[in-house]
């Protein structure tokens, strides 16, 4: 056969690859148990987008935290409006309606979620001259070395701090600054992101990357052994090894794109259906990238693991299972403990270190509005040695469970490449020892 | 690396080249054990050229040296040369092979152009080429017209003859079929035979397996017979079956009147011994069975006998391998 111009080893090759991959593609769109694999992940993802949904609908009940909104005397005029007047909440004979002129009563509502945070979350280490919206600071009859608590100089403001040795924000503040939040608009805004970071780090990163490739991966060369029609294609001029890595593509070529309209369709609904201002939450979308970066690593990683554990032994799933185990366990532990050594065992924790590395990237604010979460006014800052937990902002809860820190001690840029680099070295390695039994297997 | 997406160019040319000197198909001392089961022992042979039976009955070994040749299985003893090369260790030789293997599993849900044009690319042949490649297989096995019809829907005969046509792609110069006639009805079965003996005719080495004498005594002469893993006999198939004509052979011939046969019969000094199972049916005994075999159609016409049937129990391949083996079935 005569040799064209520009013909390689690598066009060759790319013939191969393109025809296993074309073959496996068409393999899989045949089989039902592949449909029925991705509906599944598809309604799983679904039904948690629909408690999505229903959160973002429902209204998180206002909490009046300084109690402005009560009156104590039960005069018709509420604690917040006569502190603005300077009445006797106490007595029912002192309130604004008796001044001159007189002023009507306002009603109670107007004094709940009055004082919500006006400061920078992202803008740590910083003196913040937050506005004590409702007066309960500046207008109150404290002596001014008791409306500098914090002790920086200036009444009636709020100190973030961060910590580098504990690598923790702090919030001090003067009292009654800020004190009465707006539940729904933290709330929301915190189960936004949790949502984000929960269905990227369990719904992709572990129940899809893991499931999808448990089932379609793991039968890859097997099944073809097992049926005797693997006879065929080892009859050709191709090494074992490029099978095994063409087999790879045609199941990438079906379950990334796969992923990628699963990861487009929540970003879409929940960038449209967030909270905020803005037509659509544009902000979100580095999350939602490093989501899908990571899903798409982790299922070719488990892929190449469990089409590998599927050349070893016929019944390769008994393998596979101990393993997602194990890296459930993992899941759960680089949400809690994200820099434990145990994590560079497994694939979930490199491909969790994408998603908090996103999410590190499109949400400096972060770290601080968990804090501002857990401060929620300054009912917890007195009272937390006494009682754990206390009264954090809803929403705070699945935040803190969602979010996780960079547990590779380097900058979010620096974990991304070193994670994506891990990974990719682990299916490389994957597919070399697979490749390895699949060329001494003997085909019966 | 630039992907050959539009897939336009040549195929490409194999990196590999065969040693010129070597047989196409050798077995040095081949040996093959699974556990403690021996499937073959010490088997040495050559092959190029031609088109050769290998006979055997189920688990004599045949299928076992197709898969040790098509480096599927890694040979215990000895050694397996595939145009001279190691065919465990390197796929590279396939590209001259086609390989029809016994196992009836295909890829149903493929139409058999698809099944042959992909298995066409893995040789590096573009798309195109691939395509050209499979409608000129699927015309030289007969199944043009059914081509686009899924494999699923083919009838035995059907999916075998689809199996051989994705062996004949990029024109191999040795062909192996394992069992290529099993299950065929007998259109099909005389379409393959007449595929193989073209594929002869063209100067292909051709390896084919059978458990059935009849259908390898109707392609070639050129026989191997493999019996329990071992090597019993190798050669032209009638001078092996001339061998057997000193050891005594039945014939069974249906007639009308059997008696009025045997009469006649009676009168050839190669026959020995006659019985009358019924009124039908006349049982002869001889030691020679082509010296009988020459005689017997001019009596039946000579004195108009209405023969229905003459079997040979004996000539088959059990009967042979008795005889080989040197003990009676």
């Amino acid at each position: 056969m005569e040799k064209k111009r520009g013909e390689t080893i690598w066009t060759a090759l790319d013939r191969k690859a393109t025809a296993i991959a074309e073959f496996t593609v068409r393999q899989y769109r045949t089989r039902l148990s592949t449909w029925v694999v991705l509906g599944v992940g598809f309604l799983a993802i679904s039904v948690v987008l629909l408690f999505y949904i229903d959160a973002m609908n429902s209204e998180i009940e206002a909490i009046d935290n300084d109690g402005d909104s009560y009156d104590w005397d039960g005069d018709g005029y509420v604690n917040g409006q006569e502190f603005k007047y300077g009445t006797d909440v106490n007595d029912p004979f002192s309130h604004p309606g008796l001044l001159n002129p007189p002023i009507e009563a306002e009603p109670a509502s107007m004094y709940v979620n009055e004082d919500d945070y006006d400061w920078d979350y992202s803008d740590a280490s910083s003196t913040w001259d937050a506005k004590d919206n409702d007066g309960d600071c500046v207008d109150s009859s404290l002596l001014p070395s008791q409306k500098d608590d914090n002790g920086d100089g200036i009444v009636c403001n709020i100190v973030l701090r961060y910590d580098s040795m504990t690598k923790s924000y702090s919030v001090y503040a003067d009292p009654n600054v800020d004190e009465d939040p707006d539940e729904d608009r933290y709330g929301k805004e915190a189960q936004h992101r949790a949502f984000i970071l929960g269905v990227g780090k369990l719904g992709f990163v572990f129940l899809l990357s893991i499931f999808i490739p448990l089932f379609l991966a793991t039968g890859l060369i097997r099944d073809e052994m097992t049926s005797g029609t693997m006879q065929y294609m080892t009859a050709k001029p191709i090494a074992r090894g490029e099978i095994f890595l063409y087999r790879m593509l045609g199941y990438l070529a079906i379950v990334w794109p796969y992923l990628l309209i699963v990861c487009a369709l929540l970003a879409l609904v929940s960038g449209f259906m967030g909270p905020g201002d803005q037509f659509y939450r544009f902000g979100d979308l580095g999350v939602w990238f490093s989501i899908l970066i990571a899903a798409l690593l982790a299922t070719l990683v488990y892929g190449m693991l469990f089409a590998f554990l599927g050349v070893l032994w016929k019944y390769g799933i008994i393998l596979a299972l101990p393993i997602a185990a194990w890296e459930l366990g993992m899941a759960l532990l680089s949400m809690s403990v994200p820099e434990s050594s145990f994590l560079r065992m497994s694939i979930v924790g490199w491909s969790m270190s994408i998603i908090d590395s996103g999410a590190y990237l499109a949400w400096p604010d972060m770290a601080m509005f968990t804090e501002a979460g857990a401060w929620a006014g300054g009912s917890n800052d007195m009272s937390s040695f006494l009682f754990i937990g206390g009264n954090e902002l809803p929403g705070y809860g699945a935040l803190e469970w969602a979010q996780s820190d960079l547990g590779l001690g380097m900058g979010p840029y620096a974990t991304t490449i070193v994670s994506i680099l891990v990974l990719f070295s682990q299916a490389l390695f994957f597919w070399f020892i697979g490749q390895l039994i699949f060329k001494s297997k003997e085909i019966v | 690396m630039i992907p050959d997406l539009a897939q336009e160019g040549r195929a490409q040319e194999q990196q590999w080249v065969p040693e010129p000197q070597a047989p196409v198909v050798m077995f040095n001392n081949v040996g093959k054990t699974y556990g403690r089961y021996q499937a073959i022992g010490g088997i040495s042979l050559a092959l190029s050229g031609g088109v050769t039976g290998i006979l055997g009955l189920n688990g004599a070994g045949k299928s076992t040296l197709f898969k040790l040749l098509m480096g599927k299985l890694q040979p215990t003893q000895g050694e397996v040369r595939l145009f001279g090369t190691n065919p465990w260790k390197n796929p590279a030789p396939y590209a001259r092979v086609g390989y029809v293997p016994e196992n009836e599993n295909m890829h149903d849900w493929m139409t058999a152009h698809e099944f042959v044009s992909t298995f066409a690319r893995l040789h590096g042949l573009t798309r195109d080429e691939a395509k050209q490649e499979a409608e000129r297989v699927l015309e030289f096995v007969g199944l043009t017209d059914v081509m686009h019809k899924k494999i699923g829907r083919y009838s035995k005969g059907m999916r075998q003859r689809a199996k051989i046509a994705h062996a004949l792609v990029n024109d191999p110069d040795l062909i192996i079929l394992d069992e290529p006639l099993q299950g065929c009805d007998p259109l099909a079965r005389t379409t393959i035979m007449n595929v193989i003996r073209e594929l002869g005719r063209m100067g292909r080495t051709v390896l084919l397996s059978s458990h059935i004498l009849s259908e390898i005594e109707r392609i070639t002469e050129q026989i191997v017979i493999l019996h329990q893993g071992k090597l019993l006999a190798i050669g032209n198939l009638h001078a092996i079956r001339e061998q057997l004509d000193n050891i005594p052979h039945t014939i069974e011939i249906e007639c009308s009147n059997a008696k009025s046969l045997a009469k006649d019969v009676l009168n050839l000094e190669v026959v020995h011994g006659l019985q009358f199972p019924s009124p039908t049916k006349l049982k002869i005994f001889t030691h020679h069975l082509g010296e009988f075999h020459k005689r017997l159609p001019k009596i039946i016409v000579d004195n108009e006998h209405d023969v229905m049937v003459i079997n040979n129990p004996d000539d088959d391949l059990q009967s042979i391998l008795g005889y080989l083996t040197g003990g009676f079935r």
